[in-house]
């Protein structure tokens, strides 16, 4: 017996209680959302690095909307509320619900010190949104109808592959697979161009799926798991079918959902997968230390980097979880928490300070800290007023660090990013693998 | 159930439809509780209400117009800073008014006179990053760098950079309150021109009463401005460095640095404090629970367990350990200086020092008493106590015997001595007694221990800082004065006759121990059959 369960059985009775860190039972969080100490960790950027006045606060939802009910500690304490069967759906209350892109800022700024598993309770809250019927909201419903139609968000006939150019080698068969996702296939093409470029350039032969579709993010973003699962089963046995083993995405949104949300779907580990998720971040790492991929074409440019939380604090792994909770809110067995410490923060950077003339300002929010733009996991469909309110903050702040370009790594916050600058605005928004592209002496899109 | 309808409508007026709610989603967004100070205690079930709406003014003005408004249209209102004070900062009553004071935001600093203005809306991480960019530093309180500056000093304001200036009352200077009638009243110089940087002014020194020793938890007014007095720091401003939960400032090796003794015993550590105290050295000079220490180390709560549950007795009694913050205020060679005394006096005491690492993790800029929780998940500090450091340490020991009593359902904590501190450049010893529990147990014990501590502090003429709101006043108020709640009876009647202001505050403990059965039992004082406050507010 061990020493915590002999002063549990002696002195102490708490009951035990199960846990899952599965989000289609609302009760699995409860613990959580009982636990919230409205210390705000989730709202403020990190003490330690707290610039000023300014730019103090990380959550977009509750910068846009200050009533404490936006933020994630009002979310926990409504949570309850909906668990207990205290409180009926509203529109308002799905407006709190849902607007909110789910950037995992709350998350890692609840795990700095006390390990709630905000990020989770948040979507757990979405799942039960439309268990219960009231949720997703319009925009987003469509959006998945679409999916289920055409296989692509915008509900478009046309090829996915329009976004290739003859210069783009692409082979039959090969062991890595480029997935593009529906954003840079139809709209934000030159990011997929880029991206296939810069595989070619460096010395990467790759595939693309067979009868490819849309990831599902929005599906799994807003609460529809039974469409978010179809979807996953779908894409993850295409790829294993492939006998490829590596994926390489070029959107954050995609790679969070490859590499953490469909191992969530499937109950399965993200090592168990069966082949590797990479964002071309890590892929163009990898082949520029093997010596692959050279980034000595100069590219005079100041530039600030934005931390796309796909790839930065939402992106650790997917370990299944299932234990008891007992003894002052321990649980058995043991669990790695996930806090966001495999954000590709550290070899980004690594990159951009390679490339002779390129200057990288940082903003004052990075990293973990970073300001979400607010454009992706089904916001910008129905809230795009929020979208278009965080997106102008971080411009601002983007713009205040003197640089020339905002570069960041998906296309939903390019797009996020151009739809609120004005034309007039000579501040140029660009994909990491335009710049990474320029600098392997190609260019590829507008920078 | 929302506030009157008429007075709903006339604060929308005044601060515009998107900065006033009684939707039921947004008023569950601030309730109290379950989690957070005091969570799980009777204090938190029993005494508190979901609000009827919150309204968030900006301006002063727009304060004074919403508080006349309640008071025409009898709206009990609390105000509300950041809300991490637990069931002390949300209504106690039904259809009460948050006045959620965020969006007061006005910060000045004086770099050159050594203060700042804030209001209620600016916390202390902030505030902390601006007076390091000018040389100076403010004391952030140990609740944390995220509760308003405001708020922190008109209750609180102890950490152990509080070594220079102990008392927090003295580092308030100008201030401006609205009074429950609306009218605004200006303390310190501000009472006499738009001069701040005194804290008296013409007149007697109001601010005894706003605060006492530990505040009447916003039961007299609002604050909207407070002048604050910053303390010369040292010209370079420490980095941050770290990702997320690792992270931490990075000190100017010669001109900042956390030292670590071991001491023989506890009587060296309290000789410790004192002679360098005498010999004005250092920033800073704390003993912390030994099991913050094990929180620092563990990765996770699991973790915490298994490394705590390791100690016993022996081993809490024989952590001796000093840490000290050196500054070289003026200079390297004042630094060098003040650590060649400090090192001097450590040696005759038989202190030994420890490595430590050339960054602040806890007390500068981050103060995260959020951590705290993470052992078991519930936590309240029952006492803080200033006194000379030998009457500091013996309340110490009676506070771990009581404690002993009441565990369950309080955490096993091997008779841990609680959190030591040197204030006022060593001529006073701050003790503050803290208490952890899982609020899924029979919290009943946790109320019942609170509460006795008042009893032990008064049987043995110990002085007690949380006498008023925070305790019943019914019980200390005879004991320490004699007539210490007569006077804040009397206050309450003439500045706030309705008691609009967060009722039943301050006699909501009183209030509490009459409404709970469990507490009958450590209720041996005599309070009166019918509290003095207004029927209007007594719950039916
Ligand atoms: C875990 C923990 C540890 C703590 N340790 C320490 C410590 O070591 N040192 C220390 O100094 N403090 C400590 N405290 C106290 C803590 O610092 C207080 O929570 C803080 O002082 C209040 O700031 P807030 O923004 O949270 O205020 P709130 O929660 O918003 O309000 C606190 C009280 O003040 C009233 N109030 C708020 N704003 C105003 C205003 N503008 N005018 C009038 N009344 C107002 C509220 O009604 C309420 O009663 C601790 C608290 C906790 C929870
Ligand atoms: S950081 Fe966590 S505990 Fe703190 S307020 Fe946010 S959700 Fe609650």
């Amino acid at each position: 017996m061990s020493v915590i369960d002999k002063i549990h059985q002696d002195r102490f009775d708490t009951p035990k209680t199960p846990f899952a860190l599965d989000i289609e039972d609302l009760s699995n969080f409860e613990y959580d959302m009982q636990h919230c100490i409205k210390c705000k960790g989730c709202y403020w950027v990190d003490h330690t690095y707290m610039p000023g006045m300014e730019n103090a606060v990380r959550c977009p939802s509750n910068l846009w909307k200050e009533f404490d009910s936006y933020g994630a500690f009002g979310k926990m304490r409504i949570g309850l509320h909906l668990l207990n069967g205290e409180l009926e759906w509203s529109d308002h209350l799905l407006e709190l619900i849902y607007a909110d892109p789910l950037c995992g800022a709350c998350d890692v700024g609840c795990k700095r010190n006390l390990d709630l598993e905000t990020g989770l309770t948040l979507e757990a809250l979405r799942v039960k949104a439309v268990q219960d019927g009231a949720g997703p909201m319009p925009g987003q419903k469509k959006v998945i109808a679409n999916i289920r139609e055409t296989g692509n968000i915008y509900g478009a006939s046309a090829s996915r592959h329009s976004w290739m150019t003859e210069e783009i080698r692409v082979a039959e068969k090969a062991d890595t697979v480029y997935f593009p996702g529906c954003l840079s296939s139809y709209q934000k093409k030159e990011l997929a161009q880029s991206t296939a470029m810069l595989l070619n350039r460096s010395g990467i032969d790759f595939m693309l799926l067979p009868e490819e579709s849309c990831c599902g993010n929005v599906a799994f973003s807003v609460g529809d798991i039974a469409a978010a699962r179809e979807i996953a089963m779908k894409n993850v046995e295409k790829m294993r079918n492939t006998g490829a083993k590596t994926l390489v995405v070029s959107c954050a949104e995609c790679y969070r959902m490859w590499k953490v949300d469909y191992p969530k779907l499937l109950k399965i580990r993200t090592a168990d997968l069966g082949f590797e998720v990479k964002h071309i971040i890590e892929a163009a790492h990898d082949a520029w230390q093997e010596g692959k991929l050279s980034l000595r074409n100069p590219v005079n440019l100041q530039i600030t980097y934005h931390d796309s939380c796909g790839v930065s604090r939402l992106c650790d792994d997917w370990e299944p979880y299932e234990g008891e909770r007992g003894w002052m809110g321990t649980i058995e067995p043991g669990l790695t928490r996930r806090r966001g410490r495999q954000g590709l923060y550290q070899i980004t950077r690594e990159l951009l300070e390679n490339i002779p003339g390129l200057e990288l300002k940082e903003m004052q929010r990075t990293r973990e800290n970073a300001l979400c733009c607010a454009g992706g996991r089904g916001t910008s469909f129905d809230f795009p007023e929020l979208s278009a309110f965080s997106a102008t903050e971080r411009l601002r702040e983007a713009e205040s660090t003197g640089a020339e370009v905002l570069v960041t790594a998906c296309p939903w916050c390019v797009s996020n990013f151009d739809s609120v600058k004005p034309e007039e605005d000579p501040f140029e928004i660009a994909d990491i693998a335009q710049i990474l592209l320029k600098a392997a002496g190609q260019e590829g899109g507008t920078v | 159930m929302s506030i009157q309808k008429d007075a709903y409508e006339i604060i929308r007026t005044i601060v515009g439809d998107s900065n006033i709610t009684d939707d039921p989603a947004d008023c569950i967004g601030y309730r109290s509780g379950p989690g957070g100070y005091e969570n799980g205690t009777g204090y938190d079930r029993v005494m508190t209400k979901l609000p009827g709406a919150i309204v968030m003014p900006d301006t002063t003005e727009q304060i004074q117009q919403i508080m006349k408004v309640c008071a025409r249209y009898g709206v009990p209102y609390v105000p509300y800073s950041t809300g991490f004070y637990g069931p002390r900062s949300h209504p106690h009553v039904d259809s009460a008014l948050i006045i959620d004071l965020k969006r007061m935001r006005g910060f000045e600093i004086d770099a050159k006179h050594y203060y700042i203005v804030v209001e209620p809306g600016v916390i202390y991480s902030q505030i902390q990053q601006i007076c390091m960019e000018h040389g100076a530093y403010v004391v952030v309180g140990g609740g944390g760098a995220q509760t308003s500056a405001v708020a922190n000093l008109l209750n609180d304001g102890w950490s152990p950079l509080s070594y220079r200036i102990g008392l927090p009352q003295r580092r308030i200077l100008g201030l401006e309150m609205v009074m429950p009638d609306g009218e605004i009243l200006r303390m310190g110089s501000l009472s006499d021109g738009e001069d701040p940087f005194w804290g008296e002014g013409i007149g007697p020194d109001l601010r005894g009463i706003l605060r006492g020793y530990t505040g009447l938890l916003g039961c007299l007014g609002i604050c909207t401005k407070m002048a604050i007095k910053t303390l010369p720091f040292q010209p370079v401003t420490p980095e941050p460095q770290g990702i997320s939960p690792d992270t931490s400032l990075k000190l100017p090796e010669k001109r900042v640095k956390w030292l670590n003794f071991t001491m023989p015993d506890l009587e060296s550590i309290q000789k410790a404090h004192i002679e360098l105290g005498n010999a004005e050295v250092g920033g800073a000079i704390t003993k912390v629970p030994l099991f913050w220490r094990a929180i620092a180390k563990a990765e996770d709560k699991e973790d915490f367990w298994r490394i705590w549950l390791k100690e016993t007795e022996e081993s809490v009694k024989n952590f001796c350990i000093v840490r000290i913050m050196l500054i070289g205020y003026t200079s390297e060679e004042q630094f060098d200086y003040d650590y060649r005394v400090l090192s001097d006096i450590m040696e005759e005491l038989g202190g030994i020092e420890r490595r430590t690492k050339p960054s602040d993790e806890s007390w500068f800029k981050n103060a995260d008493s959020a951590g705290m929780w993470l052992m078991t998940g519930s936590y309240v500090s029952v006492d803080y106590i200033m006194d000379s450091y030998t009457q500091a340490f013996k309340q110490g020991v009676s506070y771990m015997e009581l404690k002993d009593r009441y565990t369950p359902p309080l955490m096993p904590d091997f008779k841990d001595l609680g959190w030591f501190q040197g204030c006022e450049m060593g001529h006073l010893g701050y003790f503050e007694f803290l208490m952890y529990w899982d609020q899924r147990e029979d919290t009943s014990g946790v109320d019942q221990f609170y509460v006795e501590t008042s009893k032990m502090n008064i049987e043995n003429g110990y002085y007690t800082s949380l006498l008023s709101a925070h305790q019943p006043m019914m019980l200390t108020g005879p004991k320490y004065g004699p007539n210490y709640h007569e006077w804040i009876l009397k206050l309450k009647e003439e500045f706030d006759p309705e008691w609009m202001c967060h009722p039943p505050v301050p006699l909501a403990h009183d209030e509490f121990v009459r409404r709970s059965p469990w507490m009958k039992e450590v209720c041996t004082w005599d309070p009166p059959e019918d509290l003095p406050y207004p029927e209007r507010w007594k719950d039916k």
